[in-house]
């Protein structure tokens, strides 16, 4: 059949002869008989209506795009792996301590160098550094999350007013020229000096000076789908301001937002392990940079101080940031099938 | 080329061959799955020739004579077939190398749009020269004179001055004119423009048109023309091609196609178009939308929407069937074991349609004497900007529209029109003169109680269907929106019934609610923002260009949908469009508006018969019309503001017959009484 159509295509335009089925021909084809083949049919207009049906639904594909990648999964793996393992590591299944305080300095394990009792060595004053390395890994990620969780919502509501809100525009903009034109870790340094060096004050300054950035690429977005038609439509409608914002804006910006969470979380770790080794940070609860700062002025004597928490400080940030940049992809519709 | 030589190709006598493409196939790779976008498309180009390809959006007609160029996306390839191009089968070329020898110096394409295809950092004369440089062989002055030379030719005024300007500092129909002379300096063989006038006015899409047709005969090009608008189509083609689904179904000459058309699809397109309609009736429409190419077709593509299909068209693809020696079709209609069929009479008359009485013994609603008006617009002002930067869109305009009429609001792109809808529905803010809805003050500041009023009352339905629906919303949320936002439903249970019955009115399945609307096509779409604004149960609905971005095959069910709804339901209109024809069918009164004022206000049928103001005149001149002998022969005016001498007789705004206003001062109105 196929081979014949190609023949009759060829035979058309070349010689201007046009060939035709034969009666037999069609007949043996469709398996119907001529007259039936030759008479019209009822028109059906659900069949000329009918368009193709999927069952789409955002987040199920954004999840099945995400799985398809699997660089991602696996660094996704990793990453919860480190997490949940720093649960686990300083519980009583892997030391004999149950809290911070009860670590115990001894002259005499000064600089252990890893071994079964002591998995990853002591430090300078003869604690036992699993226990820190754990402890200070599990703190991190946590003190991260709330910070990159935080800045990020409150990033997003202001961005999108920011955006959206025309009169908003010049109060948000001095505002980021202020926060913009000073680097942040001068207005940390202030702070910790000033206010305090406890985590709460550190969380909170953070926040407070970071959500800027979040905002002004939400806002620059936000611009791309203000003046849409359908937000007019909306408007016709009577939509009030945050309806237009949640319903219209905000779902178009999901996978940008997951981005900048994804951002956010290493670029946290970051600011806390550089602020603790500028010793700005209280001391009482470590973080992995209080122990990279500790670890400075021994490691080129014993080097497992510092290649311990460095290490787990870089598998965190790639490994979360890989993960989070591939989500964002599969969070935008367009790369969905 | 003289008018001779031209019948000779016409009718077959020289047929000199320049490109000539078999069984054509490309398909598209989508995240795994394979789009067959054209389906075996063979064609043999004449030299010399104008050939028009039509077809909707996604027949494939722009991918089609992209193979020619080697253009194709980078996931799309020609999988089968052949394109013989001097004596070269070019649809094998891998390189790019290969496809430098032929693109731009042999084969040269004009895009849609003329803001995008030039660069915006570069001066003309420089874009204009390179092209002269890479493919003439001259350099420096001579270079120079020669990039001058062509920017006189596609008629830039001042061509001297010009040369050193900038692409932002050029109108848009001046950057297509830059873009042509591009285009044309590489001296092709054969030029292909894809719709290079879709994204220009009527006025200066005719005088493109005009170019195009001066510069074939000077450098004896072959062109190929792409377009879904069919009265282009009447004014450029020698012959016609017209293409369904990744085919093409009927090819012939221009006269062929228009006034002896065979295949079903071919008469669809024809009878359907508005210009063509006669008010008061239907439009014939073609039902639903064209077959997704993911899926295997069997038999012809367009029997499932074809009202007089045969059990045959559903299982074999029809072969070509020869009308006449320079005609055919692709249908099964022609072959002589089928039942015999005419023509629709729509076909047939076509050529003498377009002179025909369009109804204008009918009752309008601004003829009661009773009438009511539903919107009045005082001496409207709006201003964008303020200080030196200040724009007037909309300058001091006055008009009423009726309950019950469809007031059709006709202007090029930036004079306005777009801005007195929206200041009607409340989104840009009036700045001078009052708006009054059933005789109430809704411009300017006004009480929560009337602004729900006006919510309820005025809907607005958006021209673009792929910008005007949220993406990321159920159609079920994107329908009930207003029902929602006023709080109009005790439950979702009532809610959801008013969706459906919604949905129903606008020709929709009540399930497609819970999908998302990119599974839509662009008819369907519209449909779906008709009945969001349907649901608020309006008196007066704004339609801002509704159909303009609409294939010809689907504006007329939007037309006869936006009819039926007003006779259901009383509805007012206040229709904006750019292009005269279209509303010729469905308005009552026109009015004509030039940079920000109405210049002429009458009765659809007063203003074609007895149009006064000079721009009026201009643009109905302008109208492609879709008939080949009166698109050829006919006389183009054009409009130049500079001939108004408004210094010292100052211009009014006067009721010169009964319901026909016109806009001029003394002098203009003595003379436009003496043309009545």
């Amino acid at each position: 059949m196929k081979s014949k159509q190609r023949a009759l295509a060829e035979g058309q335009e070349q010689d201007a002869v046009i060939l035709r089925y034969s009666t037999e021909e069609l007949e043996a084809v469709t398996g119907a008989s001529e007259a039936e083949l030759f008479s019209f049919v009822e028109y059906q207009p659900e069949e000329a209506e009918r368009v193709g049906h999927s069952e789409y639904s955002y987040w199920k594909s954004v999840w099945k795009s995400f799985l398809k990648k699997k660089s991602a999964v696996v660094m996704l793996i990793i990453f919860l792996t480190v997490f949940v393992f720093s649960f686990i590591a300083i519980s009583p299944l892997c030391t004999k301590y149950s809290h911070y305080s009860e670590l115990k300095s001894s002259r005499s394990n000064k600089f252990a160098t890893p071994d079964s009792e002591y998995w990853f060595g002591a430090d300078n004053i003869g604690r036992d550094y699993w226990y820190q390395v754990w402890y200070a890994t599990r703190h991190s990620v946590m003190l991260a999350a709330i910070v990159g969780v935080g800045e990020v919502l409150v990033g997003v509501v202001m961005g999108l007013l920011w955006g959206y809100v025309r009169k908003l525009d010049r109060i948000f903009t001095e505002i980021y020229n202020i926060i913009y034109s000073v680097p942040t870790i001068i207005y940390m340094t202030l702070i910790a000096l000033m206010i305090g060096k406890t985590f709460l004050v550190m969380c909170v300054s953070l926040i407070a000076f970071n959500w800027i950035y979040t905002a002004k690429s939400i806002r620059n977005l936000v611009f791309m789908y203000r003046d849409r038609e359908y937000n007019l439509a909306s408007r016709c409608l009577g939509a009030k301001l945050g309806t237009i914002l949640t319903k219209n804006i905000l779902p178009y910006l999901i996978s940008v937002v997951i981005l900048r969470m994804a951002l956010s979380i290493p670029q946290t770790i970051g600011y806390e392990t550089t602020l603790a080794y500028l010793g700005l940070l209280d001391v009482k609860e470590p973080a992995l940079g209080l122990l990279l700062r500790n670890s400075r002025e021994h490691f080129i004597n014993y080097p497992h101080l510092l290649i311990f928490p460095a290490a787990i400080v870089s598998l965190i940030t790639v490994t979360f940031y890989l993960a989070g940049n591939a989500f964002s992809d599969a969070a935008d519709p367009r790369n969905h099938v | 080329m003289n008018k001779n030589e031209k019948d000779a190709i016409l009718s077959g006598r020289e047929r000199n061959v320049i490109l000539s493409a078999r069984d054509v196939e490309v398909q598209f790779s989508l995240r795994g799955d394979r789009l067959t976008a054209i389906r075996g498309c063979s064609l043999d180009l004449y030299e010399g020739e104008t050939l028009a390809i039509v077809g909707e959006s996604g027949s494939g007609k722009s991918v089609f004579t992209k193979t020619f160029l080697g253009m194709l996306d980078a996931n799309g390839s020609v999988t089968g077939g052949s394109i013989l191009f001097e004596g070269e089968d070019i649809s094998r070329f891998k390189t790019e190398k290969e496809w430098k020898r032929i693109r731009g110096g042999k084969i040269s394409m004009v895009m849609q749009d003329p803001m995008t295809s030039l660069n915006p950092l570069k001066r003309i004369g420089v874009q204009v020269e390179e092209s002269i440089r890479l493919h003439q062989g001259l350099s420096g002055a001579e270079a120079k004179r020669e990039a001058i030379r062509m920017l006189d030719i596609v008629g830039i005024p001042d061509p001297e001055r010009r040369y050193h300007q900038y692409p932002h500092e050029f109108s848009g129909g001046m950057r297509q004119r830059v873009v042509i002379a591009i285009a044309v300096a590489c001296r092709p063989r054969i030029l292909i423009c894809d719709e290079p006038t879709t994204a220009l006015d009527v006025t200066i899409q005719a005088q493109i048109l005009d170019l195009i047709r001066r510069l074939q005969e000077q450098f004896s090009m072959t062109i190929i023309y792409i377009t879904h608008d069919l009265g282009v189509v009447a004014n450029v083609a020698d012959r016609v091609a017209v293409m369904y689904a990744g085919q093409i179904v009927e090819i012939g000459t221009a006269e062929d196609v228009f006034y002896n058309a065979w295949h079903p699809y071919s008469w669809a397109l024809l009878s359907a178009l508005p210009q063509l309609g006669i008010k008061g009736k239907k439009l014939p429409t073609i039902d639903g939308t064209p077959p997704n190419l993911f899926n295997k077709i069997t038999g012809d593509a367009f029997a499932p929407r074809n009202r007089r299909a045969m059990a045959i068209d559903f299982k074999v693809d029809p072969p070509f069937f020869e009308v006449s020696e320079t005609h055919k079709a692709k249908t099964w209609l022609l072959d002589p074991r089928s039942p015999k069929v005419e023509q629709p009479a729509s076909i047939r008359q076509l050529s003498e349609r377009m002179n025909q009485d369009y109804g204008s013994g009918l009752k309008h609603p601004h003829q009661d004497p009773n009438r009511v008006p539903v919107i009045t617009v005082k001496d409207l002002q709006v201003t964008f900007g303020s200080g030196r930067k200040k724009f007037v869109a909309v300058d001091k305009v006055n008009f009423e529209i009726y309950k019950g009429e469809t007031f059709a609001l006709v202007g090029e792109s930036g004079s306005g029109k777009t801005t007195i809808g929206r200041a009607i529905t409340r989104i840009n803010p009036a700045t001078e003169g009052e708006i009054l809805f059933k005789g109430e003050r809704i411009s300017g500041k006004i009480s929560k109680e009337v602004d729900q009023k006006v919510i309820r009352g005025i809907q607005m339905i958006f021209q673009d269907p792929l910008a005007s629906l949220n993406e990321r919303a159920k159609v079920e949320y994107i329908v009930s929106e207003g029902v929602r936002n006023l709080k109009m439903c005790k439950n979702s249970a009532e809610r959801e019934e008013l969706v459906q019955n919604a949905l129903r009115e606008v020709g929709l399945l009540p399930e497609f609610a819970s999908r998302f609307p990119h599974e839509f096509s662009g008819g369907q779409r519209q449909r779906i923002g008709i009945a969001r604004a349907l649901i608020m149960k309006p008196e007066f609905i704004v339609a801002d260009e509704p159909i303009s971005a609409l294939d010809v095959s689907i504006r007329a069910q939007v037309l006869n949908l936006l009819n039926e709804l007003k006779g259901t339901y009383g509805l007012t209109y206040l229709f904006i469009a750019h292009d005269l024809s279209v509303v010729r069918f469905i308005s009552d009164r026109i009015a004509v508006i030039y940079k920000g004022k109405i210049v002429e206000l009458a009765e659809a049928e007063e203003l074609f018969r007895h149009p006064l103001h000079p721009y009026t005149r201009a643009l109905l001149s302008a109208i492609p019309n879709p008939d080949p002998a009166i698109e050829r022969s006919k006389k183009l005016l054009v409009y130049d503001p500079a001939q108004h001498d408004y210094s010292e007789d100052k211009p009014v705004w006067t009721e010169i017959l009964p319901d026909h206003f016109v806009y001029g001062n003394k002098q203009e109105l003595n003379q436009y009484r003496g043309m009545l």
